[in-house]
């Protein structure tokens, strides 16, 4: 409930999390109503590590829209936000003239303060227009009084992975049918409860040459690559079933092998691209290299990667192996000796690694070649409110 | 002809180029007769600056088949050398049999001692067993007397892109349809002299990690890539027609963007391989951005870049443009200010870049990362050496001391 004071100010917050996409969006069939060319599936990581938080005021004595991000007044007129907006507006003006409406009559029709954070570095590469968008329009949600099943399109018209970010625990963005795009949405697929000993660390690369931005990368991928129809078409559809398959039956080794091939064939197409895109970098392949020789020293899959479009390194392993394979990153990216905190978020325990282990996976060590650890796990879904 | 010496000594010595793939050759249906998903296209490169030389020497006195490759001994055991060894025999008696040799009725049954070097270094990463199984296959028909016709089938088994080596200028090899490979051929395309403008580059690049090696490389790549199967279905045999298209059409702003499409699909394929495969490092992007900056300053594609199995950079421009593309080359990627020639193999004029030019292009210069350039050019298919002086072996059937590799 939006808080209401004399002056007529309503005023909300939220928190909304970032998520992770081990079946990848990347590319759109509409570009106005953005619309992916296939489904997706993202596991959605906790508010503790990370979060976007957004505070919407609300006034009859404000002159216009306006939005701080992260301290910085930036252009209310950017294409998305006005989505957003509007399109919350349209929910909340609907709602109203069905007689639904339990909040302040004229509200949606006063300007909007939006103030937004995030508790983790946007130099840390790491997308924050998911948690973003999906914290904006969650907390306008609040404040206008729009029901929460009709947020994922709106979110999704700020930014596509913005829809998951509505959902906690393992979630999928449906492709959908309709030209309209009103089944392309966001649903949970199992709440974080359901895997409580996945564990995740983002590995923060130090950061390097720009990448190409999402939006414009995969337009020109559906433009230039003949091979993105088919992964949409073919590859997709069955790597989501059994992506939910391997989540419901909690197999690991699946669950991070496919996640492995999925970030694989999401970075195919990026080269498959003209001209083609390079989101990997030296340290990226590093990373690969390393999760493949510690998986294969084991003879199975306990670890497993995924990057998206920048050189971060998203890994996902299972509790009981997380002391160990965090101790072979230290060992292998040896950090700054005076630097920052090594490993940032949850608690790792220390562990101590085999000579046999470190021989076996035989890789020279690239000393700062990862700038700090952030350990988390999959989020329940809870909204902060004030 | 081969020699024949009063002790029964025949010697033939013959030389064969290198190709380049512009549509590329990745994944196998057969591993044992070497048939490939997909048809491919390549470039013969000019011997003159890229060359396997093979001497192969019969005489009843050997007492083994044995090799010699860039001076050293090697295992004549080896499953393709024997694969193309046993072939070339075999279709040597089967001439016999049918009354069409004119070679020495007996040397069929012979050992033979084979010595054969490259005129460029191993340590180049650039692909020998391409030119090295063409140059034996082919010195092998000479000296067993073997129509050239039936050389693709023999040189496919030794290695693929052999087969490709086999012709000067443009060259196919077809994927064919029959399960015995009889159709999985290569044919020329049109020769060396029809495009007399193309102008090939191989940036030699610092050399850094192993890579994984072709065989195993695309064996894994047809096991494991999902997209790999598309590919060789539906867009290359597209690709092969467009190709023999602009290359018939000389069109080479259409031929600079399918080679550079294909060569970014042959990586893609080794990226969508698990556990994913990486050929082009650091280098190779920073190459390939420079060439997609390069084109786009001109607003047209001037050069274009295709990489294999390796980080090497293989450019194809047109004459009028490599002056000043090598000039932009050395530019960007400062050679060692004392060491070796930067640019070998045919004389490239000099030229002068535009600041305009360098400010646009707006990279960084990496200094010595690219150690060396080979300029050439389109060239013919094998040819034998008829200089008895350039022999490889002595009368002794032994190499020479001057058969060493570079």
């Amino acid at each position: 409930m939006p808080e209401n004071d004399k002056q007529g100010l309503s005023v909300v917050t939220c928190t909304a999390p970032v998520n992770i996409a081990v079946i990848k969006y990347w590319g759109k069939r509409d570009e106005d109503l953005i619309l992916p060319i296939n489904s997706s599936l993202s596991v959605t990581l906790h508010q503790d590590q990370l979060k976007t938080t957004t505070t919407v005021a609300c006034s009859r004595n404000f002159q216009q829209d306006r939005i701080w991000l992260n301290g910085k007044e930036e252009d209310i007129n950017n294409p998305r936000l006005q989505s957003c907006l509007q399109e919350i507006r349209r929910f909340s003006r609907k709602r109203r003239n069905t007689g639904d409406s339990t909040s302040d009559a004229s509200s949606v029709s006063h300007k909007v303060h939006i103030c937004s954070v995030n508790n983790f570095p946007t130099a840390a590469g790491l997308a924050s227009s998911a948690s973003g968008y999906a914290c904006l329009v969650y907390t306008l949600s609040q404040l206008f009084g729009v029901e929460s099943e009709q947020l994922s399109a709106v979110a999704r018209q700020g930014s596509g992975s913005a829809c998951r970010s509505l959902y906690g625990g393992f979630v999928q963005w449906k492709l959908g049918t309709q030209l309209d795009g009103k089944d392309s949405l966001a649903e949970q697929v199992e709440s974080e409860s359901y895997w409580p000993e996945l564990r995740v660390l983002i590995l923060v690369v130090s950061a390097e040459q720009k990448s190409v931005g999402s939006t414009s990368g995969m337009h020109t991928s559906v433009e230039t690559s003949q091979l993105l129809k088919y992964r949409a078409d073919v590859v997709v559809p069955s790597r989501m079933e059994e992506m939910i398959r391997v989540i419901r039956e909690r197999d690991f080794p699946a669950f991070g092998e496919l996640t492995m091939k999925d970030s694989n064939q999401f970075h195919a197409i990026c080269l498959d691209t003209y001209p083609p895109i390079f989101y990997l970098n030296n340290m990226s392949h590093r990373i690969i290299s390393l999760v493949h020789r510690y998986n294969q020293y084991y003879g199975e899959t306990r670890v497993a990667y995924t990057f998206d479009a920048g050189p971060n390194a998203v890994i996902y392993t299972l509790q009981d192996h997380l002391p160990e394979f965090v101790q072979v990153v230290r060992h292998f990216f040896p950090p700054e000796v005076n630097g920052e905190e090594f490993v940032k978020g949850l608690t790792v325990c220390s562990a101590d690694l085999s000579e046999e282990l470190k021989r076996d996976i035989n890789m020279e060590p690239t000393p700062k070649g990862i700038r700090y650890i952030i350990s988390t796990k999959a989020a329940q879904e809870r909204w902060t409110h004030n």
